[in-house]
């Protein structure tokens, strides 16, 4: 078993204004991975503003005080570089990978944009990216079989007012709502470098990086006080299952089994990650040798399960199954439910346990192979977890899961009685 | 202000470097390795020469019913001990086909490289292959197809491929065949397509700490009991153009975006002129940055994202725009884009816009060839095309090269606004007249079914 999960330096300075830099030094390629942790997500949205972090997100992109709307792509793709941004329930992040020598760059449109944005965002900006986002709406949830489904599971797992309650995506109604005043306040409040997390790595060292983050980001005020989320820890179970059925245009049947389980970074958060391995991830998988192989009632392609790793509140597990022709869906939730029930009474077997471990530690070492890949865990676990160096936990938290453990947590959350089933039934054809 | 208003400038320069290749003939197949120090992940990737291009035409999906079929069980253990023995290890069998290759590859911690190799041998080589498998495998990959159809895209590519290539001809139908053609496959048809194409060597690629791993012994267990010497691999198929634009609509009831596919025949992989021509792609559609994404997304909001490349193999090639819209903006969205294009063609590219796109394309060299996925990816590409080791820092240097000329040229001559088929997948009751009303082209209609 490996000591860490992190075989490399980590050095972490607090700025003046509660800006945190994070730096991982590797000279092996001549590139550099920039990356910031916001701490706001859509957990802080209040009702009538879902999809607003989300569309701020896009806002982050067309220009700021010192930056021409457009620019900030141009600019990175211009210096060879791969940019991004992503929001989820928990964080905002936004990231880019560029040869070494353009670093400063990468800091600099960072900076512009931490300290500077609301002078330069206008209502046509905010008119077009909500268009944008519209589309992504439709592109990805509404235009597509079964695309809807984890806007459907979040408000079947999480009651109304809970912060995982409704999707990051939000609705078209609170998109149109949308005002260019809530975007300015919305970065007021939350874009403060006391809510930030700067990591790099790859190719520079901690007194340049540290140095030229004083540079750009040294003057950008701290903000005094940051609005919490709502408090999502306490989930009180129903102790009634929960079924939604659709019935819909969709080639077949498909059934998700969901569960609210443990904060990511919680020990029990690694069990499930192990359980849902065993679960549903591959061929040796209990899903696929159940209900692909043995009774042959799912599509091989379409079982699995995973845990999500939001760390606010006990995070989803999720395993899923779309039916083989000829097959209900009632009989595939049945079989389902059955597997996920088994966890608790079949004990798992060393054999499947060593064989989630070597999955998970491929995984984990796959993410690692990248800068980019290790900017973005060093900065989830300083923001999530005030310390980056907790990174290296992560693996041999995996690796000391006994089956035991996933017996006693699929008995304690993973219960008949607190389960939540979404089935898609294809519409009856004439 | 409290921000720094000055753009800052480059520093020094990193000298950009491939990763070392080494290159061997052990057993009868080729070893191609990029060496990574220190990395603790490795990758091999066995490449044979037996992709969709080597299907029959009506045999569409063979090799996907294959590729499926070779992890139900082998000569040694069944379909469930082979699932467990392999990913025991930490990988997955994963395999690919386009149309120059079949691939097949483990990636694990590279201490169990060998005995993933040896695994990954034993389900290509000696599949069992057992007719009752077959068949369920083939009557599943029909399903996993017909779901996939179920979302916007696959039709519409389809369509598009076929207009351009010809639907007589294998690479006028889909890559991964259709339901139907892979429905309409036998048993004899994959056990044939496995003992023609799968038990040649081919080529072991591989990207790790060579200092942790003897290449000799993982080619050894590759190329075990293969034979059959090389074979042609075919010339460039000459595509004709058509010699007018029209728009073909596919219908999608109840869609709330229409699925764009434009496109026209290109030249083939080893053209002179393939990286100006890959400059004016990116120019015009390659990057978040192109012509079309700033003005289909960026100005106008009609959509998530809008794509177009020049994509190309051993034997073809082709220019394509994917995107989709609003179903309420089909006919302006599908007006400028051909606008752009024609723009493009006519006027070429600016310095301004040359120098993001030959940068952003070199710079992405030493960006996304990290791990030792890509790299043996990249490797993968010096193998099919037969390119030097230096090949990607030759690749840079005629990058960072090309100058407006070239790939003003290059858009002048390979780009064909005229004879681009329009394909539209849509809700054909509201779009149909808007687009008849566009004067692009004439609209015709996909026949259902």
């Amino acid at each position: 078993m490996p000591d860490s999960g992190y075989p490399w330096p980590i050095s972490t300075t607090r700025l003046d204004n509660g800006l945190r830099v994070v730096v991982s030094e590797d000279r092996t390629a001549p590139a550099v991975a920039v990356n910031l942790w916001y701490d706001v997500g859509s957990r802080h949205e209040p009702a009538g503003q879902t999809g607003f972090a989300h569309l701020f997100e896009h806002l982050m992109f067309e220009g700021s005080v010192n930056v021409a709307k457009t620019e900030h792509m141009k600019l990175v793709q211009g210096a060879g570089g791969s940019l991004n941004a992503t929001t989820n329930p928990d964080r905002t992040n936004y990231f880019e990978t560029v040869p070494a020598e353009h670093l400063e760059l990468a800091l600099w449109l960072e900076a512009d944009r931490m300290g500077g944005l609301v002078p330069a965002l206008t209502q046509e900006t905010l008119d077009n990216q909500r268009d944008v986002v519209k589309n992504e709406r439709r592109q990805r949830y509404e235009n597509v079989p079964y695309g809807d489904a984890w806007l459907r599971l979040l408000p079947l797992l999480y009651p109304p007012g809970h912060p995982y309650h409704h999707a990051t995506i939000g609705s078209m109604a609170d998109l149109n709502a949308a005002d260019l005043a809530t975007f300015q306040a919305f970065h007021q409040t939350y874009y403060a470098p006391n809510n930030a997390v700067l990591t790099v790595v790859g190719d520079t060292g901690v007194e340049e990086v540290v140095a030229l983050a004083e540079k750009y980001f040294g003057a950008i005020p701290a903000r005094a006080e940051i609005p919490v989320a709502p408090d999502g820890r306490v989930v009180p179970a129903t102790g009634v299952p929960t079924e939604e059925t659709v019935v819909t245009d969709v080639p077949a049947p498909r059934v998700y089994v969901a569960h609210r389980t443990y904060p990511f970074g919680t020990p029990n958060h690694d069990v499930v990650t192990v359980l849902a391995t065993v679960l549903g991830s591959g061929r040796g998988s209990r899903l696929y040798q159940r209900l692909a192989d043995g009774e042959r009632i799912a599509q091989p392609d379409l079982v699995g399960a995973y845990g999500v790793d939001l760390a606010h509140a006990p995070a989803p597990l999720i395993a899923t199954a779309t039916a083989r022709p000829g097959v209900s869906g009632q009989r595939l939730a049945e079989g389902l439910a059955e597997v996920v029930d088994e966890l608790a009474t079949v004990p798992v077997t060393p054999t499947e346990l060593d064989r989630a471990k070597a999955l998970l530690t491929t995984a984990w070492w796959r993410q690692m192979s990248t800068v980019d890949g290790r900017a973005d865990a060093l900065g989830r676990y300083a923001t999530q977890f005030g310390d980056p160096a907790t990174v290296a936990d992560r693996l041999p938290g995996w690796l000391a899961v006994t089956a035991d453990q996933i017996a006693e947590v699929a008995a304690e959350v993973l219960t008949a009685a607190d389960r939540v089933t979404l089935t898609y039934r294809p519409e009856e054809t004439p | 202000m409290t921000l720094i208003a000055e753009r800052p400038g480059p520093g020094a320069a990193r000298p950009y470097r491939f990763p070392q290749v080494v290159r061997r003939v052990v057993a009868g197949g080729q070893v191609v390795a990029a060496h990574l120090p220190g990395q603790n992940l490795a990758v091999a990737l066995l490449l044979l020469d037996a992709g969709a291009g080597r299907e029959p035409v009506g045999k569409e999906g063979l090799g996907g019913v294959l590729a499926k079929a070779l992890e139900e069980g082998t000569g040694q253990r069944d379909a469930t001990a082979y699932a467990l023995a392999i990913e025991a290890l930490g990988t997955e069998l994963v395999t690919g086909l386009d149309w120059d290759t079949f691939q097949a590859s483990v990636q694990v911690p590279v201490d169990r490289l060998g005995a993933a190799v040896e695994l990954l041998a034993e389900a290509v080589r000696t599949p069992r292959l057992d007719p009752d498998d077959v068949r369920r495998v083939r009557d599943d990959e029909a399903t996993a197809l017909r779901m996939d159809w179920a979302n916007p895209g696959p039709r519409a590519d389809a369509v598009l491929r076929a207009d351009l290539f010809g639907a007589d001809n294998r690479w006028g139908r889909p890559m991964y065949g259709d339901p139907d053609s892979v429905a309409g496959l036998d048993v004899e048809d994959v056990t044939v397509f496995h003992s023609e194409w799968f038990i040649r060597p081919g080529t072991l690629v591989v990207a790790g700490d060579l200092d942790r791993i003897d290449l000799d012994g993982l080619a050894a267990a590759a190329f075990a009991g293969t034979g059959g010497g090389p074979v042609d691999r075919g010339t460039p198929i000459e595509v004709p153009r058509h010699d007018r634009r029209r728009i073909i609509l596919v219908d999608r009831p109840g869609s709330v975006q229409s699925t764009l596919r434009l496109g026209h025949p290109a030249p083939h992989r080893a053209h002179p002129d393939h990286v100006p021509i890959a400059l004016a792609g990116t120019v015009l559609g390659g990057a978040f940055t192109s012509r079309l994404n700033h003005l289909i997304r960026e100005v106008r909001g009609y959509t998530y994202g809008i794509r177009g490349e020049f994509a190309s193999s051993r034997r073809f090639g082709r220019f394509a725009v994917s995107s989709g819209v609003q179903t309420a903006v089909t006919a302006p969205a599908l007006v400028e884009s051909v606008g752009e294009i024609a723009r493009t063609r006519a006027g070429g590219v600016t310095e301004d816009e040359l120098a993001v796109a030959r940068s952003w394309r070199a710079g992405q060299l030493s960006v996304e060839l990290q791990s030792p996925r890509a790299i043996a990816g990249a490797l993968t590409t010096l193998v099919v095309h037969d390119l030097p080791d230096d090949y990607h820092a030759r690749l840079r240097e005629s990058l960072l090269a090309a100058d407006v000329a070239q790939v003003s040229a290059a858009a002048a001559t390979h780009l064909h606004p005229e004879s681009l088929t329009l394909v539209v997948e849509g809700d054909a009751a509201l779009i149909r007249d808007e687009l008849v009303a566009t004067g692009l082209g004439e609209v015709v209609d996909h026949p259902v079914g």
